[in-house]
């Protein structure tokens, strides 16, 4: 089979992308660190006006129902929490990224940045139900990034898709990302990768991006947070949060019963948690 | 042509001319779709999960969100627009309920969702002459009062009737 996607053509279009300003890239690094505390965000954001408006204008938007206005970043911070604010930061810096169709996926505008924030609030969801100590919201950044391969892919992939589904079917590969191996020779979750190097993001992000439909591949000190994104992705899709042709077209790695307890009710409760907190992000996103 | 559509847990019925009800990506839930072929009146709830009682807040914000309410509604919303309270003589059609591939028994939600809607279902007296569930597929569905047509289109595999 002929691989059609020009790798140095997808180098060149990843080199193009604008970098993360200073305060996002700050803020992420400040997210992955375990130690991090409220105050180091708040610090970030106070010396950001773009960022410290955004946060401010969603804080006090309808849909929270706040009866004063919050006028200080230290109160919309500790309202929000940092999700929130991480949010902004990835909207206001990666642009048209999220927002694109994506063609080869056949999906619509405005789906990749849905899929990406259900997703981010799911794993955050799918974290609590951790057997040990976990940063909630660096699974959050992780659901909220893990598909950015897509927005460059898509393009590309656009002429090699008509097969895949196709392939899926007759069992010449056994899921989507096999198929964008197969006929693309590369994948969502290399380009994705490269684009987080590209930015300089923190090396567990830049994990959860390459390994989030393969896990166990992950070094072991991040599984926990890659098979929370992992599961996160796939509660998603099962929502319709999905991102058109791709979407169920993937395995569930069993081995995070290792790091998390799942039952059919918790899973049933992160379902109805992440539909309602993502209804309330997206509004106030939106504002 | 007006569409009414049909956000998760929503669910809604029309029987004027041009009238369509549609819901997208349905993911692992479920629309159950009743038509009323004497007055053309059609309507759809789409259920997220299969049981109210895990958790009673949301059961009384969402009832459509779950089976077990969802269907009671719906049947409600029918009677509304002339079809028999006790839902008698309604056609049932179920889509939806897709599951990602290698699925183990907490995951399968979908499945559980088309069980706990026939169960309900049977409690009318009802069950479905047609339906499209399972596979590895996100659905949306269309229903047309004019025809009674129940489409399904899916990203990449096209449209189809059930």
């Amino acid at each position: 089979m002929s691989k059609v996607v020009d790798r140095e053509a997808v180098r060149q279009a990843i080199e193009k992308l604008p970098l993360f300003s200073s305060s996002a890239l700050q803020l992420l690094q400040v997210i992955a660190d375990p130690d991090h505390e409220l105050e180091d965000v708040v610090k970030i954001v106070k010396f950001d006006s773009a960022l410290t408006m955004r946060v401010l204008k969603a804080v006090n938007s309808p849909v929270y129902g706040l009866v004063k206005e919050v006028t200080s970043i230290d109160r919309a911070l500790s309202y929000l929490g940092e999700r929130m604010v991480i949010s902004i930061a990835v909207q206001e810096n990666t642009g048209q990224l999220f927002s694109k169709p994506l063609e080869g996926y056949q999906s619509r505008q405005g789906d990749l940045w849905r899929h990406d924030l259900f997703s981010a609030i799911a794993s955050r969801e799918v974290a609590r139900y951790a057997k040990g100590d976990f940063d909630l919201d660096l699974a959050f950044t992780g659901g909220l990034l893990h598909d950015i391969g897509k927005s460059i892919f898509a393009s590309f992939w656009k002429e090699a898709s008509q097969d895949a589904l196709g392939q899926i079917e007759q069992g010449i590969v056994s899921d989507y990302l096999m198929a964008e191996q197969d006929l693309a020779g590369l994948d969502h979750t290399e380009v994705g990768y490269e684009m987080a190097r590209h930015w300089q993001l923190p090396e567990s992000l830049q994990a959860v991006i390459l390994h989030h439909h393969h896990p166990a591949e992950a070094i072991e000190c991040m599984q926990p947070l890659v098979y929370a994104v992992h599961v996160g992705d796939i509660v998603s899709m099962m929502a319709g949060c999905d991102t058109g042709s791709d979407s169920l077209k993937y395995h569930l790695d069993p081995g995070y019963e290792e790091f998390f307890n799942l039952s059919p009710t918790n899973l049933a409760e992160i379902v109805l948690n992440a539909e309602e907190e993502f209804s309330k992000a997206e509004t106030s996103l939106k504002s | 042509m007006s569409e009414t559509i049909l956000g998760i847990g929503d669910y809604g019925a029309a029987r004027h001319p041009g009238g369509v009800v549609k819901t997208f990506a349905l993911g692992s839930c479920v629309a159950a779709i009743l038509l009323d072929p004497r007055t053309n009146a059609v309507g759809m709830v789409h259920v997220a999960l299969p049981d109210s009682s895990i958790n009673e807040a949301k059961a009384r914000q969402r009832p459509g969100y779950f089976a077990d309410l969802g269907l009671v509604l719906l049947i409600q919303e029918m009677a509304k627009l002339g079809s028999p309270a006790n839902g008698r003589g309604l056609v049932v059609k179920l889509v939806g309920g897709a599951s990602i591939m290698d699925h183990n028994n907490t995951f399968n939600i979908g499945k559980r969702n088309v069980l706990a809607l026939k169960k309900h279902l049977w409690a009318y007296g009802l069950g479905p002459l047609a339906e499209d569930v399972g596979g590895n597929h996100s659905r949306t569905v269309s229903v047309f009062v004019d025809t009674g047509k129940v489409i399904v289109n899916c990203p990449g595999r096209g449209q189809w009737e059930v």
